[in-house]
């Protein structure tokens, strides 16, 4: 109980540092708009609030005194004028300014999120809880993470109503604030107890919501459409939806019915015990018996103590509890924000000039978090302008062995170095400059294909075109290379199938000007034609640079210069497609399960041939 | 740049589709409208009426009438009972209405899977009937159906209190409804203000479509490498500068229309009634014909005029913008499917015959087949390659009637395939896709596809153990049990592309079935476990009917008959030795496919 105690005090003062960390994050993009917002908030809503407790008591009190009564004529004029123009300034800065300016701060925070996300490192992507506690909620947060701006702006303007009217109230008598303070002191402990079961309740909620979402994004979701309907397995499914609702079902009953219990304490407690009778009580007697408080004093007080109370409400409870929930998502921004990425920038630039020779030196890798090393003991030296072919099983180690090429991540041990500079020592976009990359699970943009084909803006159209039909890419192209890919917004967009967008991929390769190629598994896509005059087409287009490609395919790997058979993470065969045949190791065993089917084939075909 | 506007502003029948989802949700579970209702009117009541217009009155006519202080405490403990009473009654709703707004999401969602899975596969991959659906889908998971229920309790609620308001200030003196009518004209402004909103943001939807993909690229795993290694982040970044630039301007151009609306209203709901009210009590004040409590209790009618109609136009907007929505949920659930069943029970597969059939994408304007005609018999084994686009897997669609073609006629045993119940006839097929998917449930129900008592885990273990996946799955703690991906469990099993592709074909192994289909099911695997798995699949499919798709000539190479597709068209049909010595298109992509390995062959000879 102690402890628990204490853990909120402390998220009362971490609940502050985090709001102040958002106040100064959306200030360090638009200090204009941060501060603008919170003198707009105090200009919409006081004047209103100060006019039903002070207006009205300076009317009634001019009656009650009853001389000169024109002197009303005096307070309604005030009232128009302050009325009037608070309520022009702020639509002027809502309509005309606001709505702009806060468009520019969210594409101000985007840009400063997405840059911070190009920087971090694939291996934060790659652990889980990273991607899925930082990346993946402030993806899905980002657009909404301003508008705790307006909560903020609330909550100010209800803090300055707050006092000022409380000011007011303890001029007309300062036992009713007194005995506002008593009732909200008394009562207010509740809300921390609501506010911790709120937060039990969405924690344990997002955790059964998780469930119940994915089996119902099954049912949503154009991806498995076709696998519901052939294989009977919806009533499963359906169950496990059930299954999974009822638990929210559940915990929204065991959790709501404290909640409201102990809501409804503070709410009778505050609002109806403390406001309407014990603070209306005193009023009534000063009125009535001690005839110490006019008419308009009374007055003022009722509806001044009416809005205390609401914004008591406003300010303690709600705010609280949402301030501690989107003060875990700041948290979230803050340590995202925070977070360095652990490749370190070498000081020299990179030549990305003619090939030079790679050399990998006893290189061994971990992935973080894995107890195995994927690669281990790593050797090997690639000349300029070779041709080098990576087979191996299914997770041999040879995507993540281009990965370290690349500087995607960092070796555990050993060393890679190009024209005998370790590639730690040069900038990594310098380095990453020197490489076109092909990968497995290359992706498509909703760009044109230009830029798709370039990666980058501006390409040039000549260069683009040759590279696909290098590729033998020939799907036409309504708008040549401003042809805009993916419907994702434009429904003219062109859609490419499978092999169409894989040459597509290949194509990158091609348009950059660089002296060194990765493409892994350049031709799974593709039916044999294609394959057949992709494999020409990549070893003649790509004549004047280094080439490392991975294939299962090992039709591909005869015409390389040089295999490397890779198996748990170690090269275990290396050598021209003749030596290793001779060697009759791993590739013999692999090439000939494959080379099977076609040599018997061949076979018939010779006959043909003779027959012929 | 160019974006392409959706379609005009849409009109939907606001009163029809509010009543269709109100009844959905009140079959769903009666006790949210009803609960949602208590609260609501418990709430406007007590805040709109009996705190502020029935207390300050009654109090301030005592006072006024120098009443005795027992009679003031007599309504104070009064007061007190009632307002308990309705804090009550807004405690119990808010208690009722939590548990009840998750259970009626949890029965619209059987509901709403049940007709899911008799939609047409083509309505998938049609985007506006998909872009629907999502917007239908969301009307559950983003809570509407209780936002409905609490703004029909708002506005009965507040309606009754605002009635009563006006009788109070009626009773005053009826001119002072005079500076409420404006108040009550804010609902008309705020109409038009909210559709100007609504235009403005609909303008902007496809910029911010724009925006949310390029948001995805960013931060997904999926692009992150590409985002490292190429410029394509610059690519992006500066499409989603046009694309908020382009709300600008919307922005802007929305500017003064909305500037003139908000100020109009607010001169009608707060400038008018208050300063009139001040100025015509001023002067009644002065002609000594006006009370205090009066005047307090009109100034503070205002207050609760503003606060209801503020609240009732909110909620007439939020109605109008749901109905929207409604619509789309009412479309999905009206949806006819176009494939339909029939009543045949498809029984022991004797034949499979294409006669003439051709069939063109809704919305395509070139055929993806045209005039194929082959039969597949009983034990048959038939491949079916062609170039990518060729056709190949549109024909596997057809055959599981996906889709009904456009022309000609399919008939399984004589019958047309439109005679046969639906799950009867897909019950035939066992089929592994090239796209395949695994569900976050045990791998034994992923292969069973049900819930496995002890008997289902034992075939699934054999089906396992032929699809070359069980030294895997041998390896986890739980082994059969463990459930696949990280998705919600802790301990599940991360599996790479092949492993994935092993579960899946597994559920082939595990069931009895007619016809096998087989897409592409060794596109992820590296060659030994694609020849092990090819094997597997032979020992399995033996003495059955087979359909095989693929690209890699190999397997074709034993089928009873290979069909070339080409272009859609069937352009060669025979086994392998009748195609070679045809010398078409099969045997030319045979030939160059097996090239390379005729050469890796020869150097092995020579060796």
């Amino acid at each position: 109980m102690h402890n628990k105690e204490k853990e909120t005090k402390q998220s009362v003062t971490t609940i502050f540092s985090n709001v102040i960390y958002f106040i100064r994050l959306m200030f360090s993009i638009s200090p204009l708009f941060v501060v603008t917002d919170l003198i707009w908030g105090v200009i919409q809503f006081l004047p209103p609030r100060l006019i039903s407790v002070l207006g009205m008591k300076r009317v009634i009190d001019i009656v009650e005194s009853g001389e000169r009564l024109e002197r009303i004529w005096g307070a309604v004029i005030v009232i128009a004028v302050v009325l009037g123009v608070s309520h022009l300034l702020s639509w002027l800065y809502r309509e005309f300014y606001w709505n702009i300016a806060r468009e520019k701060l969210s594409m101000g925070l985007s840009e400063k999120l997405y840059s911070k996300a190009r920087s971090l490192d694939l291996s934060q992507y790659d652990d889980p809880e990273y991607y899925n506690s930082f990346i993946l909620t402030i993806e899905t947060s980002a657009d909404n993470i301003q508008n705790l701006l307006n909560l903020v702006r609330n909550y100010v303007s209800s803090l300055i109503s707050f006092f000022t009217i409380g000011t007011v109230l303890a001029t007309i008598d300062p036992l009713c604030l007194v005995i506002i303070l008593a009732v909200v002191l008394t009562f207010l402990p509740l809300s921390r107890k609501v506010g911790a079961l709120q937060m039990g309740r969405r924690k344990d909620n997002a955790a059964l919501h998780r469930r119940s979402d994915y089996f119902q994004r099954i049912f949503y979701l154009q991806e498995y459409t076709k696998e519901v309907r052939m294989h009977g397995i919806r009533p499963l499914l359906v169950d496990r939806y059930n299954d999974a609702a009822q638990a929210v079902v559940d915990n929204q009953r065991k959790y709501w019915k404290k909640i409201a219990f102990f809501g409804g304490v503070q709410d009778f407690g505050i609002q109806t015990l403390g406001f309407l009778f014990l603070l209306l009580l005193y009023l009534g007697y000063c009125v009535l018996v001690k005839k110490s408080l006019s008419a308009g004093d009374f007055v003022a007080s009722f509806n001044g103590a009416y809005q205390i109370a609401m914004s008591v409400n406003f300010l303690t409870v709600w705010a609280l509890s949402v301030f501690s929930e989107r003060g875990k998502m700041i948290e979230k921004y803050r340590e995202f924000l925070s977070t360095r990425p652990k490749l370190k920038d070498g000081a020299d630039t990179a030549p990305c000039a003619e090939p030079e020779t790679i050399e990998i030196k006893d290189l061994s890798f971990t992935y973080p978090g894995n107890d195995e090393a994927t690669l281990r003991d790593i050797n090997l030296t690639i000349k300029p302008y070779e041709k080098i072919a990576l087979v191996g099983y299914n997770g041999a180690g040879k995507t993540t062995l281009t990965n370290l090429l690349l500087r995607l991540y960092d070796p555990t041990e050993g060393s890679i170095t190009i024209g005998g500079q370790d590639i730690r020592d040069v900038t990594r976009p310098s380095h990453i400059d020197r490489f076109a990359a092909v990968f497995q699970d290359f992706q498509t943009y909703a760009c044109t294909i230009g830029e798709n084909v370039a990666m980058d803006k501006a390409p040039d159209a000549g260069r683009v075109l040759q590279s696909l039909e290098k590729t033998t890419f020939r799907k036409p192209l309504p708008d040549g290379v401003n042809t805009e890919l993916l419907r994702e917004f434009s429904d003219s967009g062109v859609m490419l199938s499978g092999g169409e967008s894989q040459k597509m991929a290949v194509a990158r390769a091609f348009y950059k000007n660089c002296p060194y190629a990765i493409l892994d598994e350049p031709s799974a896509n593709l039916d044999p034609i294609a394959e057949y005059e992709l494999n020409r087409a990549m070893l003649e287009g790509a004549a004047h640079k280094t080439v490392i490609f991975i294939s299962h395919r090992l039709s591909t790997t005869v015409g390389a210069d040089r295999i490397y058979v890779m198996e748990n993470g170690r090269i275990v065969e290396s050598g021209t497609h003749a030596e290793l045949m001779e060697q009759n190791g791993t590739y013999a065993y692999m090439f000939r399960l494959q080379a099977k089917k076609y040599a018997e084939g061949s076979e018939e075909e010779a006959d043909e041939e003779t027959d012929a | 740049m160019r974006y392409i506007k959706l379609h005009e502003e849409t009109k939907v029948p606001i009163f029809r589709n509010v009543v269709y989802a109100f009844r959905l949700v009140w079959k769903a579970d009666w006790r949210l409208p009803v609960t949602s209702l208590l609260e609501e009117f418990c709430n406007s009541f007590l805040g709109l009426f009996v705190r502020n217009i029935l207390f300050l009155k009654t109090l301030l006519t005592v006072i006024d009438s120098n009443g005795d202080f027992r009679q003031y405490v007599r309504y104070l403990l009064w007061f007190l009972l009632v307002s308990g009473l309705l804090q009550l009654g807004q405690w119990y709703g808010s208690y009722a209405n939590r548990a009840s707004v998750k259970l009626v999401l949890q029965r619209l969602n059987n509901k709403l899977f049940q007709k899911a899975c008799t939609l047409d596969v083509s309505c998938y991959e049609d985007p506006e009937f998909y872009d629907k659906y999502q917007r239908a889908t969301t009307v559950l998971s983003d809570g509407y159906f209780h936002l409905l229920c609490i703004d029909l309790a708002v506005i009965i609620g507040d309606f009754v209190s605002f009635l009563l308001v006006v009788a109070t200030v009626i009773s005053i003196n009826p001119v002072y409804l005079l500076f409420m009518v404006p108040a009550m004209l804010v609902f008309a402004v705020e109409t038009k203000k909210s559709r100007a909103v609504y235009r403005r943001d609909f303008a902007m939807t496809t910029n911010n479509r724009v925006k949310a993909y390029i948001k995805r690229t960013m931060f997904l795993r999926d692009y992150a490498k590409d985002m490292r290694t190429s410029n394509i982040f610059l690519v992006l970044l500066q499409r989603f500068e046009t694309a908020t630039r382009a709300n600008l301007v919307i922005l802007k151009e929305y500017g003064l229309p909305l500037f003139l609306y908000s100020t109009l209203s607010s001169l009608l709901s707060e400038f008018i009634p208050i300063v009139g009210t001040y100025a015509f009590a001023g002067y009644q004040f002065i002609q000594g014909a006006m009370t205090i409590s009066g005047f307090s209790v009109v100034l503070t009618a205002i207050n609760s005029v503003n606060g209801a109609t503020w609240a009732l136009a909110e909620c007439f907007d939020e109605i109008s913008q749901m109905a929207l929505f409604f619509s789309n949920l009412r479309d999905f659930f009206e949806y006819e499917p176009q494939i339909t069943d029939g009543e045949l029970e498809a029984g022991k597969f004797e034949s499979l015959e294409f006669r003439d059939v051709s069939f063109t994408y809704p919305g395509a304007e070139q055929p993806s087949l045209s005039h194929v005609s082959f039969t597949l018999h009983r034990g048959e084994t038939l491949a079916i390659v062609g170039v990518n686009g060729a056709g190949k897997s549109t024909l596997v669609k057809l055959m599981m009637r996906f889709y009904d073609p456009t022309a000609g006629e399919i008939l399984y045993n004589g019958r047309s395939l439109k005679d046969y119940r639906l799950e009867s006839l897909r019950g035939v097929f066992a089929a592994v896709f090239q796209d395949y998917r695994n569900f976050a449930v045990s791998v034994n129900e992923n292969v069973m596809c049900r819930d496995c008592n002890e008997d289902d885990k034992q075939r699934a273990r054999r089906a396992i153990v032929q699809s070359g996946a069980w030294e895997k799955i041998s390896s986890f703690e739980k082994q059969g049990d463990t459930v696949l991906t990280r998705e919600f469990e802790e301990d599940g099993a991360g599996l790479s592309g092949g492993e994935n592709q092993k579960v899946s074909t597994a559920r082939l192994f595990a069931r009895e079935f007619e016809i096998a289909v087989l897409d592409e099911p060794s596109s992820a695997l590296d060659p030994v476990a694609e020849a092990q798995m090819y094997n597997h699949l032979m020992e399995a499919t033996q003495n059955k009917t087979v359909v095989y798709i693929s690209h890699r000539l190999s397997s074709a190479a034993s089928s009873d008959r290979i069909l070339v597709l080409d272009g859609g068209k069937v352009a060669e049909s025979g086994d392998h030795r009748s195609l070679l010595q045809e010398g078409g298109i099969y045997a030319a992509m045979f030939r160059k496919q097996a090239a390379a390995y005729r050469t890796g062959k020869e150097v092995a000879s020579d060796a």
